[in-house]
């Protein structure tokens, strides 16, 4: 990201950036997905930095992020990869542990409920091998495994690896979604709008006998 | 760590201090007053005005850029979703239907919608069963996209469900930012707009996909007609606050037989459940329905939420909703058949 960028994205996290420059920097966000990335880390980063002040911008916030952004050593830098982002901020910033809860809870269900880390192995009755997908997003299809993935059952049992096909996970959010509060509603469709890594073969299968209209 | 939780405690006490103003009330009843009348307003706003926005969803180091835009015209509401990175994905829904464009797919998706006043009829209410599960609190005054905002925190009081930070803007209650929270407070999703026009009417232009339908796959959803495809199936055991809210049967993209659909909330979160026969209950058929592929057992991440599947009574059992992963899971888990003839049967 260069510095220009950089001070461009921070001045709009911080809620300073005029419109018009706002229009651009949109422009380029919407052309340029590596700049995109760079935009979601550096969020990401912020948020994770603010963390428990409720969102309240501090002193030399802006400062912190971009030492983060630059790779301040003792701050890893969240991957590309799915869901890595929130467990290792947590280390990191130390936000944490909320009043009263057991730390051992606490643990448990980070794992279970921030993706990479999910240990899908102590899903009761641990069946075959099961491999979990991103919001619908094909694992053994994938041409960017990164972003598809997850984490697969350590593979107790020798049967093929049984997946939720995507285009069924489609279907069960699609129909979901009505039902959705509002505050999650536009969530879940966001989340098949921006499923444009999602593969072709798996929802062109599951819906070729369905209904067809010319 | 010490100091940040001293700041987070010292947001509090501009709330507790209008608390003391009316000695009537507890302060923290009146603070959390103070932030649903703010959260009712901003489901009145996002329900009943026009509005064109384009926002930022940040989710797993991931941006995407979307346009909204939402039209309330006539006692009719329109809305277009649509992804501006490239997929050409939409949505467009209405009274009557939701459409999803997937022309990266060749599929449109059709999903009926019966009941009227669908969007108002979803709001939460934020009632006492909500009181129970969730803090809410109305905190400090900041700034988002160079407006004065108002930041609601709603928290989840134990780890069935997620929680909420949202900067409503001071003057329209519009949600400029909002962030998806586990328990503890961690950021899983965000949502942040960088554009926000509030026009007094919108064209239908604004509001027409931009796919071109042509040669796309059409599926449509269907509700059931029939109420007797409702199986006896059931959760027989909920996370606190949970209760059963819908129970209907339709038949999802690709299927041939009803699947039972349950819908279970906590006034804020919900929880769809699918329960769908084994093959061998269904009438022959000389079609593939989804019911022939192999049994799905796991976990999967939807977005914010999670997908669970199991099989349970040989019917397979899919739980999905913006709740973490241990709700969808125990909910999956619980269902059974509360028939004895569906017991009987397999």
């Amino acid at each position: 990201m260069s510095e220009q960028i950089r001070e461009q994205v921070s001045a709009f996290l911080d809620g300073e950036l005029p419109n018009s420059e706002t229009e651009l920097l949109l422009k380029r966000l919407t052309k340029d997905a590596g700049l995109r990335e760079s935009f979601g880390r550096y969020a990401l980063i912020g948020e994770s930095l603010r963390g428990a002040t409720h969102g309240h911008l501090t002193k030399g916030f802006t400062a912190r992020v971009n030492r983060a952004i630059d790779g301040e050593p003792s701050i890893a830098l969240p991957t590309a990869a799915k869901g890595g982002v929130s467990r290792r901020w947590r280390s990191v910033a130390g936000v944490a542990v909320a009043a009263g809860v057991a730390a051992i809870a606490v643990v448990s269900y980070q794992h279970r409920a921030n993706g990479p880390g999910l240990q899908v192995a102590d899903v009761r009755e641990a069946v075959p091998t099961l491999v979990a997908q991103s919001g619908g997003a094909s694992v053994s299809g994938s041409a960017k495994p990164t972003e598809a993935i997850s984490y697969t059952v350590p593979a107790t049992l020798a049967e093929a690896p049984v997946v939720m096909p995507a285009a069924r996970l489609t279907n069960y959010v699609f129909a979901h979604s009505k039902y959705s509060s509002v505050m999650g509603q536009n969530d879940v469709l966001n989340d098949l709008l921006s499923e444009a890594d999602a593969q072709e073969p798996h929802a062109t299968e599951a819906s070729r006998d369905s209904r067809t209209v010319p | 760590m010490m100091s940040i939780l001293r700041s987070r405690a010292g947001w509090l006490v501009p709330c507790a201090m209008v608390g003391v103003l009316f000695a009537s009330l507890p302060q923290r009843s009146l603070a959390a007053n103070d932030a649903r009348e703010w959260l009712a307003r901003m489901n009145r706003a996002l329900a009943t005005r026009n509005y064109d926005g384009t926002f930022f969803h940040l989710s797993d180091g991931r941006v995407e850029t979307m346009r909204i835009v939402h039209r309330v015209h006539a006692g009719r509401v329109t809305e277009r979703l649509v992804s501006m990175d490239g997929s050409g994905r939409e949505f467009v829904r209405n009274n009557d239907e939701l459409t999803c464009y997937l022309p990266d797919q060749h599929t449109i998706l059709v999903e009926p919608r019966q009941d009227h006043g669908p969007f108002l009829g979803s709001l939460p209410q934020f009632g006492d069963d909500v009181n129970r599960f969730y803090h809410i609190e109305a905190l400090d005054k900041s700034r988002v996209l160079g407006h004065p905002a108002r930041l609601i925190v709603v928290t989840p009081t134990d780890q069935y469900r997620f929680g909420y930070r949202l900067w409503l803007d001071e003057t329209t209650a519009m949600p400029l930012k909002t962030q998806l929270c586990d328990a503890h407070g961690q950021v899983i999703e965000q949502i942040l707009f960088a554009r926000l026009d509030m026009p007094e009417s919108i064209a239908d232009a604004e509001l027409t996909p931009a796919v071109h339908s042509e040669g796309m796959r059409w599926v449509r959803q269907e509700p059931a007609t029939d109420s007797a495809s409702v199986s006896a199936y059931r959760a027989s055991e909920l996370p606190p606050g949970f209760h059963l809210t819908v129970a209907g049967a339709q038949t999802l993209g690709g299927a041939h037989v009803p699947a039972t659909h349950l819908v279970y909330s906590d006034g804020l979160a919900t929880v769809s459940v699918f329960v769908e026969a084994p093959r061998d209950a269904t009438p022959p058929s000389d079609k593939v329905d989804v019911a022939a592929e192999p049994p799905m057992q796991g976990l999967a991440r939807v977005g914010s939420g999670f997908a669970f599947s199991t099989v349970v009574q040989g019917h397979q059992v899919t739980a999905v909703g913006e709740v973490p992963a241990q709700t969808v899971e125990f909910i999956a888990h619980s269902v059974r058949s509360s028939s004895s003839s569906d017991l009987a049967a397999h």
